[in-house]
């Protein structure tokens, strides 16, 4: 199998170019850090983005930060630090941030920080067939046409490499604070959802709680007391890091990512010892010992009308789900991709 | 064929003749929205479900008439200006608020509910629906939607996309699909992104299920007064550079806020070069923190008064001033045009400077209030169209407006859209690939093209140019059937050039 390692945005168009000509399958990687989320098959080419990581732009007053796509999330977040600012995602420092964004991977503080697909107001794309295309603009509004670059968000690499991004950032919040209660279960999360203003996370285990608070001093003072006045069973931890989702339970063979509306969250937790669910949004983690139990488990969810994503030591059955609008997103991808290459 | 008179009888069999309108009057009121764009309709309905939609739809199939849909008609980039005879698809009566689910904060609407309506049925619940364009009280969810609209409260909660979790669509071709997800996570590509800001040529949305935002425990807005506009604006980047993102920085220059005290009665001073509306909002001890950054910011800036609104009703007179802003101008002269375009926010000064200047040299009278946290500027020129030769300066100080918003790194529209008055300057944002990547969307939607033809892509933009090449690739590649594949979407987006006539 081919590595290809383009240094521009050039390359990048000549190599698929190539590629789709002479019909080789290829896989466009960036950190490799989100891979096994996808269905992947075998590949004749792997494309990395990894040596596209220039920063092209960015002034901490316009809130935006313009870098290509192959850089990692280590040094975008150290660049955006120089600014007191943020891209509020929790990928692993290796993740690439056009790897994020193709992976459509929002952050555990989403209440706070919302999505990070709403994040992404300009990207270059190179089409599988070689063509670099851009949407969207710099700036922080836009409605220009139609939107490629909301399409190619979470698009896992069917339409095409991503190059370049313009992403919206955040001032870094000035006081982040964690209570870890030692009480767990859905319905104490909930109350406690309930209790406590503005939260950037709740995250819920079946013997603890984590209440992530983040914001002005006076703020998380106020937050806290909240808290407090539900329970003073809890342990406050500042500027502490949130575990990340592919860190958890490294022993389990098959991570499970469960996404189900929040109401659903308890029957979704039903019958696993360990889950972690992040309240309020719907994400259940769950470690499971094999791919049988992966299968149970999407029955379950399907029945709540959810779905069940494999983070890690899935295996992912050739169209799990049959979504609605799959002839426009047929048409789509062979409009993007026409030979048909990429994974 | 198009067959007009057919469909018009077959869609009074459909829905009954009280949802059928297609006498002269009815005609030309729905022959155009807020804009300067005029039209034309061939028939008009009124539907009251999402059944009604899809047997229109199949039937508009049926007889090869195009379809506008068309919300509370307050655009302003002709979205819903009707070109040719088009079955227009007005969903002012499909205004039920279906579910709302605080636990899944969560809410399934109607297309034609009015924005301001879902605010207020939320309210009780502790959540809102953030998006509060100016238009508020008129605009629907739908037409929301389809702008992917804006406001003064989206520089801290997003646009309209990001409270937009799935819609119900019904397709060229009457099927329907739903688009999204209740929950955090969509399978496949996010088709329910591109709908939203699609300007209604990708189908008639029937439901959106919205996002609901909890509402600020507590909020604070402020009124600053500066002699100069050059103060007023360092104290937009000097607020931002101190971490502060304010739910809503909006600025209004001396002209406006003449015009707008002697209407609104707002106590805004009009002796001002510049006025800056701030609010801040979230929790008590994050709004006196935020307070004390926004005035600390200004002082820094030579503020002359700091105004806090002190109790609702003085907050609701402020925004009273704001938001009846562009109905304060019809004093100044009996027509207005609108612009809506977006700049770095580092560039207000400078692009405001050469608005002013563009509006002298064509003796137009303009007016400045915009959203200053987004960059997002609405120069409004005042003019009285019985002058002859009026529309003429309009139309060239706009296009000059518009070039100077793009040299200075901006876009074409922040929130109002491209529809009909834009469309033709799309090429200067974007190159053919771009358009055509555009046009690729459109046409994997509506193969045959009959969604609000015209709008938003310009004369030349094909998904087809896009074909072309990629079936010469695939030739060389020996892939004949991909070749052949490659056609998709020859048909549509060949973007038209407009019928002959002035369409503004």
């Amino acid at each position: 199998m081919e590595g290809l390692h383009p240094d521009t945005k050039t390359d990048v168009a000549e190599m698929l170019s190539h590629l789709s000509s002479a019909g080789t399958a290829t896989l466009i990687v960036g950190g490799r850090r989100d891979m096994g989320r996808a269905v992947n098959r075998g590949v004749g080419a792997e494309l990395w983005t990894t040596q596209l990581d220039r920063v092209i732009a960015y002034d901490p007053a316009e809130m935006l930060a313009v870098v290509e796509a192959g850089m990692r999330i280590r040094d975008l977040q150290a660049l955006l630090a120089g600014g007191d600012q943020e891209w509020p995602v929790d990928a692993h420092p290796d993740a690439t941030v056009g790897g994020v964004i193709a992976a459509g991977i929002s952050g555990i503080r989403r209440l706070r920080t919302g999505l990070m697909r709403d994040s992404v107001v300009e990207l270059e794309l190179v089409t599988g067939d070689g063509r670099l295309i851009r949407s969207g603009a710099r700036t922080v509004k836009n409605v220009t046409g139609f939107d490629v670059h909301r399409l190619a968000t979470g698009s896992f690499g069917s339409l095409g490499a991503i190059v370049q991004v313009a992403i919206k950032v955040r001032p870094r919040p000035k006081v982040r604070r964690t209570l870890v209660l030692h009480d767990g279960g859905v319905s104490s999360a909930e109350r406690l959802l309930d209790a406590v203003p503005l939260p950037a996370a709740v995250i819920a285990e079946p013997d603890r709680i984590e209440l992530v608070l983040e914001g002005w001093p006076e703020e998380v003072e106020e937050q806290t007391a909240a808290a407090r006045a539900v329970t003073a069973a809890f342990d406050v931890h500042e500027d502490r890091p949130t575990s990340r989702v592919d860190e958890l339970w490294p022993d389990a063979g098959v991570l499970a990512e469960v996404a189900v509306t929040p109401s659903r969250i308890e029957t979704a937790t039903s019958g696993a010892s360990r889950w972690r669910a992040l309240m309020g949004v719907g994400l259940v983690w769950i470690p499971l010992a094999d791919q049988d139990a992966l299968g149970s488990l999407r029955t379950l969810v399907a029945a709540e009308s959810g779905t069940v994503t494999a983070v890690r030591g899935g295996v992912h059955p050739a169209a799990a789900v049959a979504t609605e609008g799959t002839d426009i997103a047929a048409r789509l991808v062979d409009a993007f991709d026409p030979a048909g290459i990429l994974s | 064929m198009s067959d007009l008179i057919g469909l018009r009888d077959e869609l009074v069999t459909i829905l009954g003749p009280d949802r059928v309108l297609a006498d002269p009057l009815a005609l030309r009121l729905y022959a155009r929205d807020a804009s300067l764009v005029e039209g034309s309709a061939g028939v008009v309905i009124l539907p009251g479900t999402a059944d009604h939609v899809v047997a229109a739809m199949k039937a508009a199939a049926r007889h090869g008439i195009p379809v506008v849909p068309r919300g509370s008609g307050t655009g302003l980039a002709g979205g819903a200006t009707p070109v040719g005879e088009s079955l227009v698809v007005v969903t002012t009566k499909m205004n039920r608020v279906l579910e709302v689910r605080p636990r899944d904060r969560l809410a399934w609407v109607e297309p034609g509910v009015i924005n301001l309506d879902l605010a207020n049925a939320l309210t009780p619940t502790g959540f809102t629906f953030a998006p509060d364009p100016s238009s508020q009280q008129t605009s629907s969810v739908g037409g929301n939607v389809n702008t992917n609209a804006g406001g003064p409260h989206c520089l801290a909660h997003g646009v309209t996309s990001a409270h937009i979790l799935a819609v119900d669509m019904v397709l060229p071709d009457g099927t329907s699909v739903r688009l999204g997800s209740e929950g955090p996570s969509t399978q496949g590509l996010d088709l329910r992104g591109v709908v939203v800001g699609s300007e209604g040529t990708l189908g008639v949305v029937v439901a959106a299920c919205v996002r609901l935002t909890p509402i600020a425990p507590s909020v604070r807005t402020m009124l600053l007064d500066f002699m100069t506009v050059e103060d007023a604006a360092a104290t937009v980047s000097a607020i931002i550079a101190r971490g502060v993102v304010p739910a809503a920085l909006e600025m209004m220059d001396q002209g406006i806020v003449q015009a707008v005290e002697a209407f609104a009665h707002a106590g805004y001073p009009t002796d001002a070069a510049a006025v800056l509306l701030v609010e801040v909002d979230g929790l008590a001890g994050a709004v006196a923190a935020q307070s004390r950054e926004v005035e600390g910011s200004a002082r820094e800036h030579g503020v002359r008064t700091v105004r806090a609104a002190d109790g609702e009703a003085e907050r609701a007179l402020l925004w009273k001033g704001r938001k009846s802003a562009f109905g304060a101008v019809a004093q100044i002269a009996p027509h207005y045009h609108l612009h809506d375009c977006v700049v770095p926010r580092t560039r207000l000064v400078e692009v405001l400077r050469g608005v002013y200047a563009i509006a002298e040299r064509h003796d137009l009278i303009v007016t400045n209030v915009f959203h200053a946290g987004d960059g997002n500027l609405h120069p409004l020129l005042s003019f009285d169209l019985g002058v002859p030769g009026t529309l003429d300066r309009v139309m060239r100080a706009s296009e000059e407006i518009v070039r100077l918003c793009i040299d200075a790194g901006g876009a074409l529209s922040g929130e109002h859209g491209i529809g009909l008055e834009k469309r033709d300057f799309m090429p200067l944002v974007f190159t053919s690939d771009d358009l055509g990547a555009q046009a690729c969307i459109r046409a994997a939607f509506d193969p045959d093209g009959r969604m609000n033809p015209f709008k938003v892509l310009p004369e030349g933009a094909r998904c087809g140019d896009f074909a072309v090449a990629r079936a010469g690739a695939a030739v060389m590649a020996g892939e004949a059937e991909t070749a052949a594949a490659a056609g998709i979407g020859d048909a549509a987006s060949d973007a038209a050039a407009l019928p002959p006539g002035s369409w503004i």
